[in-house]
């Protein structure tokens, strides 16, 4: 190769490579504009998660590492002070165990008794007169249905007196919001009266996207109404109902309105559940390290509930295909 | 487009209006969770307004809770009211600690120079020598007694020693009456009785348990437990479980009700007439040689240091401590603040303070106020757990459980 031709090639594979950088430069300035665009684009969303979510999350879990002095702010480090204390607590101990008897009942009674209401209801005479009577109180406040249902547990109160004349007509005086073995069953029983039609209303709107043939050939072919339910009607029903399931979850960790009305009179109020201990200690005795560390605790079980139910709702997707 | 103009100017005169009637222009905000006398500081403002043109706008908030919480947040954002209320003893210290609350002293030398304030009143709301506040009422806690149940009972004089007082109730118990009234109504009445039996069996120790020298399981407040449970035990008690006291008070239920003179006004509206229907005693104490004592409670009125730099809230608070504010605020509210010339606000607490003065009765600090905030509202819910399991097996395990905590907090200070 001639000296001009080894300048020429040298020429060529340099213009090669000016252009592939070019080339690569103008990619990555592309790429470099269509993130900016899209980070325009979500920004605002960032913001708020960020401001309202993800930053009032950290600091309250950075609280709970900290002694709160009252109407001065934190004051100093305490490591796990908060959490050991949780750990020795009496109250916390009674709210825990009252929170999971809150969780597991608030899936249980509404699954079961909106799940039956729904079967009952879709095709009777009039179906729309019961389904609006049983929907009525998730329509009402909770402080107001609290209001009404404490009354109606008053001592002097109508249930009182229902017992007294089922039983002969002596007297009858239990104070069933004032005693620690009656207090969470008499609120569950309030809390599954106001939510059992809204339960009822989802299970009715998934029975009613249920695909007709397979109960159709299920019924040719003989199935009795308890195979076609149990084999056809509750497998294609599990979305729905693990849906109604996480809602009932939520609502049972969440409950507080009821509570705080129902349980005004009782002196154990703080440890009905942990979201009331957790607004007891911040609000009443304004002890917010120690409820950060109450939250911190409730978050926890939250996330891990909802990891499984996330398995669950992963298997279901792939049993139902 | 005549039409949007004719109803944008309603609506325009009509929220003038409304604004016009919440609060006057010069009005000061006064923030307080003292609802109950909202009409009565209305009342107290247009009266104020009228006599040196600032009257209060006052800002209620409907629960204790709530209210700490907005003070807590207002001091957290720098902008404490200029004008609000508070209580006296753990709290009062806690956010005089914050350095944003003023301090009174100009116009607390005026009003003792004048001869209208003691200055044993001026101590009891100072800290460190330097006083924060200005009571909205000074209320003695008095037994009331429903004087036609004492009739019936055959009670001819208002008992003067412990044992007079254990007759009283034997009689009362005897003609059919529950002699004594306690509700757990708004979860912090629980200490009203253990507080008056302990000063009346042990004062000392009362005075110990505020300052961790005596523990909850000790012997002084077991004994007050079992005089406690004895009288339950006994049917001396109405039904804890009511939410109506002061007005199941009116209605008959009950002889005797250890109360805050404040609730007189609350009597009264219900309709008994201070004096004429009921009337109020000192607690005899259990041992004669004690010195005569009555709780006494303030709820004190303060400024934030932005609040004492603004004239007219100063003019309005200077008011409110003058005669002439005393007395409107005595005549529509019931309530003394401590102001010596003043009208007394009724006859029950004119008596009440005849006999302080006759007897030199010591004032003791309500537990309440008197024990730390931190231990204040998990205790109050331990005593109203008491009387609803009056037992003394029940106040074992209440005692180990007060003394538990007692402990932890006087370890940590």
């Amino acid at each position: 190769m001639t000296r001009s031709e080894q300048l020429k090639q040298a020429d060529a594979t340099l213009m090669a490579e000016i252009g592939q950088d070019q080339l690569r430069h103008k990619i990555r300035k592309t790429e470099r504009r269509n993130f900016l665009t899209a980070f325009a684009f979500f920004a605002p969303a960032l913001l708020l998660v960020g401001a309202l979510l993800l930053f009032p999350v950290g600091y309250n879990i950075y609280l709970s590492f900290t002694k709160w002095k009252k109407f001065k702010g934190y004051d100093q480090f305490a490591g796990f002070s908060n959490y050991t204390k949780l750990a020795s607590n009496h109250a916390f101990e009674d709210a825990l165990i009252n929170t999971s008897i809150w969780v597991g009942a608030s899936v249980i009674f509404p699954l079961a008794i909106g799940f039956f209401f729904a079967l009952v209801f879709r095709s009777v005479r009039g179906e729309e007169a019961f389904k609006s009577i049983i929907f009525f109180p998730k329509i009402l406040a909770p402080t107001a249905v609290g209001v009404i249902w404490f009354y109606f547990y008053a001592p002097d109160g109508v249930l009182n007196r229902l017992i007294s004349l089922a039983s002969g007509g002596d007297p009858v005086d239990i104070g069933w919001l004032y005693e620690a073995s009656t207090i969470t069953p008499a609120i569950i029983v309030t809390f599954v009266w106001q939510t059992v039609g809204l339960v009822m209303v989802l299970t009715l709107i998934g029975l009613a996207a249920l695909p007709r043939d397979p109960i159709e050939a299920a019924t040719i072919d003989g199935a009795s109404n308890w195979q076609i339910m149990r084999h056809i009607i509750v497998p294609l029903l599990l979305p729905t109902l693990l849906v109604v399931t996480i809602l009932s979850v939520l609502a049972g960790f969440t409950v507080f309105d009821l509570l705080w009305v129902m349980g005004s009179g009782y002196p154990g109020k703080r440890s009905l559940s942990l979201v009331v201990m957790m607004y007891f200690e911040a609000f009443q005795k304004s002890s917010w390290a120690f409820a950060s560390a109450i939250a911190v605790v409730i978050g926890m079980v939250v996330l891990a509930i909802t990891w499984v139910q996330a398995l669950l709702q992963h298997r279901i997707d792939r049993m139902t295909g | 487009m005549k039409t949007l103009r004719h109803y944008t100017g309603a609506l325009v005169a009509a929220g003038l209006a409304i604004g016009a009637g919440v609060a006057e222009a010069d009005d000061v905000a006064l923030f307080s969770d003292k609802g109950i006398w909202t009409e009565q500081l209305n009342e107290y403002s247009d009266a104020a307004r009228e006599a040196m043109g600032v009257g209060l706008d006052h800002n209620a908030y409907p629960a204790a809770d709530q209210y700490i919480a907005f003070i807590q947040s207002s001091l957290a954002s720098g902008e404490l009211p200029q004008m609000f209320t508070w209580w006296t003893g753990g709290l009062y210290r806690d956010i005089i600690d914050t350095g944003e609350v003023a301090d009174l002293g100009a116009l607390w030398d005026d009003a003792v120079a004048s001869g209208e304030f003691d200055p044993g009143l001026r101590e009891f709301l100072s800290v460190d020598g330097k006083v924060y506040g200005v009571p909205l009422h000074l209320s003695t806690w008095t037994a009331f007694y429903n004087k036609d149940h004492f009739e019936t009972a055959g009670i001819t004089s208002e008992p003067q020693t412990w044992d007079e007082f254990l007759d009283a109730a034997a009689k009362l118990k005897a003609a059919g009456i529950t002699p004594f009234h306690a509700t757990v109504q708004d979860g912090w009445r629980g200490f009203i009785w253990f507080q008056e039996i302990m000063i009346r069996t042990d004062p000392e120790a009362y005075a110990g348990l505020h300052t961790g020298d005596v523990a909850y399981d000790s012997e002084p407040v077991r004994n007050a437990f079992k005089i406690w449970s004895d009288w339950y035990d006994k049917g001396y008690f109405t039904d804890p479980r009511s939410r109506e006291e002061a007005a199941d008070f009116a209605r008959g239920e009950g002889a005797i009700y250890l109360m805050g003179d404040w609730v007189i006004g609350q009597l009264e509206a219900r309709g008994m007439k201070a004096g004429e229907d009921f009337s109020g005693f000192i607690m005899p104490n259990a041992d004669v040689s004690m010195p005569s004592s009555i709780i006494v409670e303030g709820a004190p009125i303060m400024l934030s240091k932005e609040g004492a730099e603004n004239p007219d809230v100063v003019a309005a608070l200077k008011h409110f401590m003058s005669l002439e504010g005393a007395n409107v605020w005595a005549a529509v509210s019931g309530n003394a603040i401590g102001n010596l010339k003043a009208n007394s606000p009724n006859a029950v607490v004119e008596k009440i303070n005849a006999d302080m003065a006759e007897r030199g009765t010591l004032a003791l600090d309500r537990w309440w106020e008197a024990v730390p905030s931190d231990l204040q509202s998990d205790f109050a819910a331990e005593f109203a757990a008491f009387m609803l399991d009056p037992t003394m097996e029940n106040a074992e395990e209440i005692m180990a459980r007060m003394q538990e905590a007692n402990a932890e907090y006087w370890a940590d200070q």
